[in-house]
């Protein structure tokens, strides 16, 4: 167990629902392996004297028919009751596990014959098939510890082959097999630890249902036999004298009512402890404040959009998103200006990490709810978009603002045909008739080129290519006649050629339409493509704005430049290494002071390390966040190849 | 070094045809590009070679020799695209490395082995103790080209090795996959859609499209004179033109 998954297990105790599961079952535990040897003498001490009498102080909950003390003796039954339960539940894994990993051992032909095998268990109810065993192995405790484990096998080698063949479809799988690892090896090495934590979690919540059907079986005489008894056994003795002694049928029952809940609820929480995984970091107390909060000094609807220019799309001023962590929040976005007028393509270039796509997020109000978005100015078309939610601004985004994402295969809802999906947006915000918006559907997907749009319409995501899919989904955007067109990474998952046809049209739609388009990318290349102008971001921070055509010859700053400089074209030299850029970027929870760039630049000095500068503007035209920017173009041409460093 | 020679290869996934009687040849010590769109079945080519799919017709063959897909000692190793999903998570990277070495080493030898493995790859050695989420993608793919240098193959398969990461990373992971090919003499077969990458490491190249190779020759030849429409096309679609035509100037 490394350091990840001990750090989960505790998690899970730090909640409360896990804490008190995790106590109720060591009590239940410790009663069950230690408790019965005080007890034992008690527990089978016959009175004839007390037959059948009520709870009292000296038998809390009375006697049996032989004058036997019930409370005590469902003290004492605990050990059989749960050791059988846990019995079954050990059966039940190690038969899953075979019949689960079997299909994995076996190779494709037999291990089909077991998948099948398992199916076919599996549309048997479990307690049908617990009937069937008990009568095969004949009634009494053993036959029903088999009978409960091997109807519980099926299901759980169910839920082993299906986690084993989303893991077995993983490369580092396939890289062993080409390594010559041998099946058993892969499986015990590399599949059975990456699902042991669902498996556990599984196992746990079946020790519980395994408790309850023993209690089950015992009570429908199927079970455990006198003179042996557990808390199926003592429910069933006591259900016969109801009327006589309740308590001798409750005190059973809650017994069983308290270790089933226990491992319950212990795997409930473990099961979500580990799912919440996704969440990771984001501790529980951290206030989820949604999209909000202006800086002081400007009220929210202080300026109407008659104070920026005419043809300003989005205007964004000192933009941060910050997420809450243990050690203080982390602020993945910085401080970020910059403005788009209409029909302008800005691209926004930057590794993994420099905070691009959480900017476009931001514009876009989709920063998920643990972020915090906090602007001096987000405006959109004049409109604020930094408080409240209302129904004017939702309509306000849906129809003026389209987002392509990165990955076309998971923008689409698979089940259900593209017309429909694409039609849905003008019916929400457009209010049009079913005809009407599936007609401007089949007209938006003529518009990004899709042939036979009107057969198109009525197929499913699954049927379009790679390509096309993107291409719906930019046609998606234009349902509604969007004045911004925000594109995080639309290219990143296409090939080259279709790479290519995707940037063409979105050009083609910003020239004709006059949209404007915000395109993020870690690649300077595919930005430079598309767009008029480029902000270079780094560590949060927009470290130049520039024009595209300035990114080779103009660029200040040493990132730009090594940025540009990374990429391999079609005339790069091949006697040389490719141009790097040495160490890593920055990790947003530990932001050096001073300059992020700093220790990644070689013109760094002791006031970058201090200091950092200010996004200024410069006397060629462009934004440039640098103490080292020449006033001259060509000055920066001379420190060009030390700004690159050769690979080691 | 050694030469490997697909023959009139064939492979199908149920009715569909994914690699077309396709004739290639990577050089003893050389390096083939092999570009193409995905789905033009350049990836399954890889995999029938390591043994991952079984061909349907043809021969792919080691020096004259059927490639022995079984055993424990592989003469080819392949290096994956994604190196995200390419490392066991719950594993060392020096267990995963350790777990590619040919058998027969001591304990002893193969913790030196791991450590001259990862000092080729620019890696410090004294991280073979981290796990994967510990790195960046970019000293990911090192590992991975460590574990695929462990098994001491002859012929290296690497299959779009750098189109996961940011291009920042990217040349990195390309000089250092000159670096390796020139130093241990490998023969590699390097898929790739993007011809500015396969330029930069390759000295032939194969152009694939719908299963079929539809050109293939020196790398200088196909990318200054290409014969064929859809390779012209993809010259068309390297991206960064303005940034070329620029310096160019």
């Amino acid at each position: 167990m490394n350091r990840r998954t001990a750090h989960r297990w505790l998690r899970v105790l730090r909640t409360p629902m896990g804490r008190t599961a995790a106590a109720l079952v060591l009590v239940v535990l410790v009663l069950a392996v230690v408790g019965p040897a005080p007890w034992n003498a008690r527990a089978d001490a016959v009175d004839t004297a007390n037959i059948l009498a009520g709870p009292s102080a000296q038998h809390w909950a009375g006697t049996d028919n032989l004058g036997r003390d019930i409370a005590f003796r469902v003290l004492e039954a605990t050990r059989l009751s749960v050791g059988l339960a846990l019995a079954a539940t050990a059966i039940g894994v190690v038969a899953g596990l075979l019949l689960g990993t079997a299909p994995w051992l076996l190779g494709r032909r037999l291990g089909r014959l077991v998948t099948g095998a398992v199916q076919i268990a599996i549309a048997f109810p479990g307690l049908l098939l617990a009937l069937f065993f008990a009568v095969v192995f004949g009634v009494g405790a053993t036959g029903a510890a088999l009978a409960i484990g091997l109807a519980g096998a099926p299901t759980f080698a169910r839920l082993v082959q299906t986690l084993l063949a989303g893991v077995a479809a993983r490369d580092f799988v396939a890289a062993a097999r080409i390594a010559g690892v041998g099946r058993l090896r892969i499986l015990v090495r590399h599949l059975l630890p990456n699902i042991a934590e669902p498996l556990v979690v599984n196992a746990t919540i079946g020790a519980g249902g395994a408790l309850l059907a023993f209690a089950g079986l015992s009570f429908l005489g199927l079970g455990v036999q006198a003179p042996s008894y557990d808390w199926g056994r003592l429910l069933y003795d006591g259900i016969g004298v109801l009327y006589v002694n309740p308590a001798a049928a409750i005190a059973p029952a809650l017994a069983v009512l308290v270790a089933g809940l226990a491992l319950n609820l212990l795997g409930e929480s473990v099961a979500k402890g580990f799912g919440m995984d996704a969440l990771v970091g984001l501790p529980a107390s951290a206030s989820p404040s949604p999209a909000a909060a202006a800086g002081p000094a400007q009220p929210a609807a202080e300026r109407p959009a008659d104070d920026a220019p005419d043809d300003v799309v989005l205007d964004v001023r000192d933009l941060t998103v910050s997420f809450p962590a243990a050690a203080g929040p982390i602020r993945p976005v910085r401080g970020v200006t910059f403005s788009i007028r209409r029909g302008e393509a800005v691209g926004v270039v930057g590794e993994s990490g420099s905070g691009k796509s959480l900017t476009a997020l931001a514009v876009s109000r989709l920063v998920d709810a643990a972020g915090r978005v906090d602007a001096d100015r987000l405006h959109l078309l004049g409109t604020d978009l930094r408080e409240g939610d209302s129904a004017a601004q939702r309509r306000l985004l849906g129809s003026s603002l389209a987002m392509v994402f990165q990955d076309p295969a998971s923008s689409f809802n698979p089940t259900q045909r593209i017309g429909r999906q694409l039609a849905e947006t003008s019916r929400h915000h457009h209010g049009l008739g079913r005809r009407a918006a599936f007609a401007r559907a089949v007209d938006r997907l003529r518009a990004v080129r899709i042939t036979d749009p009107d057969r198109r319409a009525r197929q499913y995501p699954h049927e379009f290519s790679g390509g096309m899919r993107q291409r719906a989904m930019i046609g998606m955007g234009l349902m509604g006649s969007p004045a911004l067109i925000v594109a995080d990474e639309p290219t990143t998952a296409l090939d080259v050629t279709v790479q290519r046809q995707v940037l063409d049209l979105l050009t083609a739609i910003r020239t004709s339409d006059a949209v404007a388009l915000l395109l993020i990318s870690h690649d300077v290349a595919v930005v430079s493509e598309v767009c008029d102008r480029v902000l270079v971001m780094y560590a949060g921070r927009i470290v130049e704005d520039l024009p595209t055509d300035r990114l080779t010859t103009g660029a200040l700053h040493p990132y730009t430049r090594a940025l540009t400089a990374a990429v391999p074209r079609m005339d790069s030299p091949l006697d040389r290494p490719l141009p790097v850029i040495p160490g890593r970027p920055v990790d947003p929870a530990d932001v050096p002071p001073g300059c992020a760039y700093a220790a990644r630049c070689p013109l760094a000095s002791q006031r970058c390390r201090d200091e950092d500068p200010p996004l200024a503007r410069h006397p060629s035209g462009h934004r440039v966040a640098c103490w080292h920017a020449r006033p001259e173009p060509a000055h920066a041409e001379a420190v060009r190849p030390a700004s690159v460093v050769e690979a080691s | 070094m050694s030469e490997l020679l697909f023959e009139d290869v064939t492979v199908r996934y149920g009715r569909l045809t994914a690699v077309d009687g396709v004739t290639l040849r990577v050089p003893a010590g050389g390096v083939l590009g092999l570009v193409g769109e995905s789905g033009s079945g350049k990836s399954t080519l890889a995999r029938a070679a390591v043994g991952l799919v079984p061909p349907a017709g043809g021969r792919i063959l080691l020096d004259g020799e059927p490639v022995r897909a079984h055993g424990r000692h592989r003469p080819l190793q392949m290096v994956f695209q994604d190196p995200y999903s390419s490392l066991d998570p719950r594993m060392t990277i020096g267990e995963t490395i350790t777990e590619a070495i040919p058998p027969g080493m001591s304990r002893a030898q193969r913790r030196t082995e791991v450590a001259r493995l990862l000092e080729l790859v620019h890696l410090d050695p004294g991280r073979a103790s981290a796990y994967p989420g510990q790195l960046s993608g970019g000293q990911r793919q090192r590992v991975a080209l460590a574990r695929a240098i462990a098994g001491r193959p002859r012929v290296v398969i690497a299959d779009e090795i750098t189109s996961a990461l940011d291009v920042s990373i990217q040349g990195a992971i390309l000089n250092l996959v000159r670096e390796l090919q020139r130093e241990l003499g490998l023969s590699i077969l390097f898929i790739s859609h993007n011809l500015a990458v396969v330029r930069y490491v390759a000295d032939h190249v194969a152009i694939m499209l719908r299963g079929r190779v539809v050109e293939q020759g020196p790398a200088a030849r196909v990318l200054s004179e290409p014969g064929h429409e859809y390779t012209r096309a993809l010259l068309d679609a390297v991206p960064g033109h303005r940034l070329t035509a620029r310096s160019a100037t």
